[in-house]
């Protein structure tokens, strides 16, 4: 008895005095190890080359952070990064605002008609299967090696995932909804607006998310094997001049293009869930 | 008694795909007068949430003549609404986008909206509650919003579907309360559904129990219980022998 009262009484105390601090540095801890690591492996990568004696030759293929620093700052800073950074991310936001109008629209009737569903199925299912990629050779003949052809290839990179995400999203509308604004005299369209793209939001998202991933694929892909300009054209000519800075340059570009849209996503996606029960440990 | 709302041989069969044909109803004669609040009661599968559908212009009738008013029933309207059991709030409208609803589907602007939505939330005790979403309610202040939403358009009829059984048993008699209050005061025309017996002979003019499916018309009973009806009425013997008789009618619908 004595014991079980003591043991509560060193829980509770234990909890009491160990949790604020804890619950600082359980929150800090992710961020400041991640931080940490980055900034190891930064200075490894700075120092070791000074320290181990490379040949000339050898020393063709490596950089350091602090080289790929100044020319970036070198490359905006002359501008002559604008022209191919602008035509890659016009290639990718059109063909990624294309999908987005094609294949949000397209999903959403397909999830609502047994009829388009039943029509159009097969394309979408050997479309989807088929990577993306492969049609390539076909669009550089058909649209040649500037933005159009980039615009194609982003488009059908980034509609399957838009398209494949609604329909399932459409899909899983809530019946006793639909019967709700019905009975309020809903037209389709009405149904759709009120009940069937606001239920399926959370799916559209994380197609989009998916999406933009598959664009960015298709940007670089397009502009390594064949096109006039661009980030990935820059970066293949200055690989074939050993120019390694610039080519981590334009890594440097697609990486923080991509972090910067999965960011403007996510601030969509809880601008979108306002409505929705705060996860325990959300924001 | 002139019937407002009539319903004379309606017969409906689900027929869905890869299983048998289901008969909901048949040959289901109903009368409601102006006015009145007539309660349903009926073994699970009855058909009885089919013909509040059929009513609210969501399902046709493969048979059957169905009046309001004396006109035929075509399609939904904004004479009839319907206060769902499950509430069916849209989860991303707040309360009062959830009241106003019909309205907006009406084309009404929104000034328009909210001089109809601010009483109506006033009369259901929400008052403050406006900006919130569902999942921030609990289940009584859910259905609130709900009636209040069927409310808005100013319907003549108001079909019920067990609006109240997700509900706890505390705040199921306090709905019950309010309902008739807005009820009386209102002068709504109500198709109540319910599996609580009690719950429908406290709230109504008339109770309706039905055969097992296909549904049918078993037996009607008058409810004289004087209005206002207050808590006490349901402990008093005239209550309780119409629960009985009812409930001798309904049992032998039933199957476990």
């Amino acid at each position: 008895m004595t014991d079980i009262r003591a043991l509560e009484a060193d829980i509770a105390q234990a909890a009491d005095s160990g949790a604020p601090g804890r619950s600082a540095w359980y929150r800090l801890e992710p961020a400041i190890l991640g931080t940490a690591s980055i900034a190891v492996l930064l200075v490894l990568w700075e120092v070791l080359p000074r320290l181990i004696t490379m040949s000339a030759g050898t020393k063709l293929f490596f950089t350091t952070p602090t080289q790929i620093a100044g020319t970036l700052w070198r490359l905006f800073a002359t501008g002559t990064i604008w022209t191919p950074l602008g035509v890659s991310a016009s290639g990718f936001a059109l063909g990624l605002g294309l999908s987005i109008v094609v294949g949000l629209p397209l999903g959403v009737l397909i999830g609502r008609s047994r009829t388009l569903n039943a029509m159009l199925d097969p394309f979408i299912t050997a479309f989807n299967a088929t990577p993306r990629l492969v049609f390539l050779p076909l669009l550089m003949l058909w649209f040649g090696l500037g933005l159009e052809m980039k615009i194609v290839i982003v488009f059908i990179g980034a509609l399957f995932p838009i398209l494949i995400n609604t329909y399932e999203g459409v899909r899983n509308a809530d019946k006793t909804l639909i019967n709700v604004v019905r009975s309020f005299g809903a037209s389709e369209w009405d149904v759709a607006r009120l009940v069937v793209v606001p239920n399926a939001m959370p799916y559209i998202v994380a197609g989009l998310r998916l999406a933009i991933g598959r664009a960015v694929l298709g940007v670089v892909v397009a502009e390594f094997f064949g096109s006039e300009s661009g980030l990935g054209v820059m970066m293949v000519q200055a690989a074939g001049r050993y120019q390694v800075d610039v080519v981590f340059s334009g890594l440097i570009v697609f990486a923080a293009l991509s972090l910067a849209m999965t960011a403007m996503v996510q601030v969509l996606e809880s601008r979108l869930s306002r409505w929705r029960p705060q996860r325990a440990g959300g924001e | 008694m002139q019937a407002y709302i009539s319903g004379r041989n309606v017969n409906l069969t689900f027929r869905p795909p890869n299983r048998g044909p289901v008969r909901a109803l048949q040959n289901f004669d109903i009368d409601i007068g102006e006015g009145e609040f007539l309660s349903i009661v009926g073994p699970s599968g009855c058909g009885k949430s089919t013909f509040l559908n059929v009513l609210l212009g969501l399902i046709k009738p493969d048979s059957g003549d169905i009046r309001m008013d004396g006109k035929p029933l075509a399609g939904p309207g904004t004479d009839r609404a319907m206060v769902f059991q499950e509430f069916g709030l849209l989860p991303w409208r707040t309360v009062q986008a959830n009241v106003e609803l019909g309205l907006e589907l009406k084309g009404m602007s929104s000034d328009t909206r909210r001089e109809v939505s601010q009483p109506l939330i006033e009369m259901i005790g929400l008052s403050g509650f406006e900006g919130h979403f569902p999942h921030e309610l609990s289940g009584g202040m859910k259905q609130r919003v709900g009636l209040a939403r069927a409310l808005a358009t100013d319907p003549n009829v108001l079909l019920m579907d067990e609006p109240f059984a997700a509900l706890d048993a505390q705040t199921r008699d306090l709905m019950q309360v309010e309902l008739l209050r807005i009820w009386q005061t209102a002068k709504k025309t109500v198709l109540f559904v319910t599996h609580q017996i009690e719950e429908a002979i406290y709230l109504s003019d008339r109770v309706m129990v039905m055969t097992k499916r296909p549904g049918r018309a078993k037996k009607i009973f008058k409810i004289d219980l004087p209005r206002p009806r207050d808590y006490e009425m349901r402990v008093t013997p005239e209550f309780n022998e119409l629960k009985l008789q009812i409930w001798n009618e309904l049992k032998d619908e039933i199957t476990v």
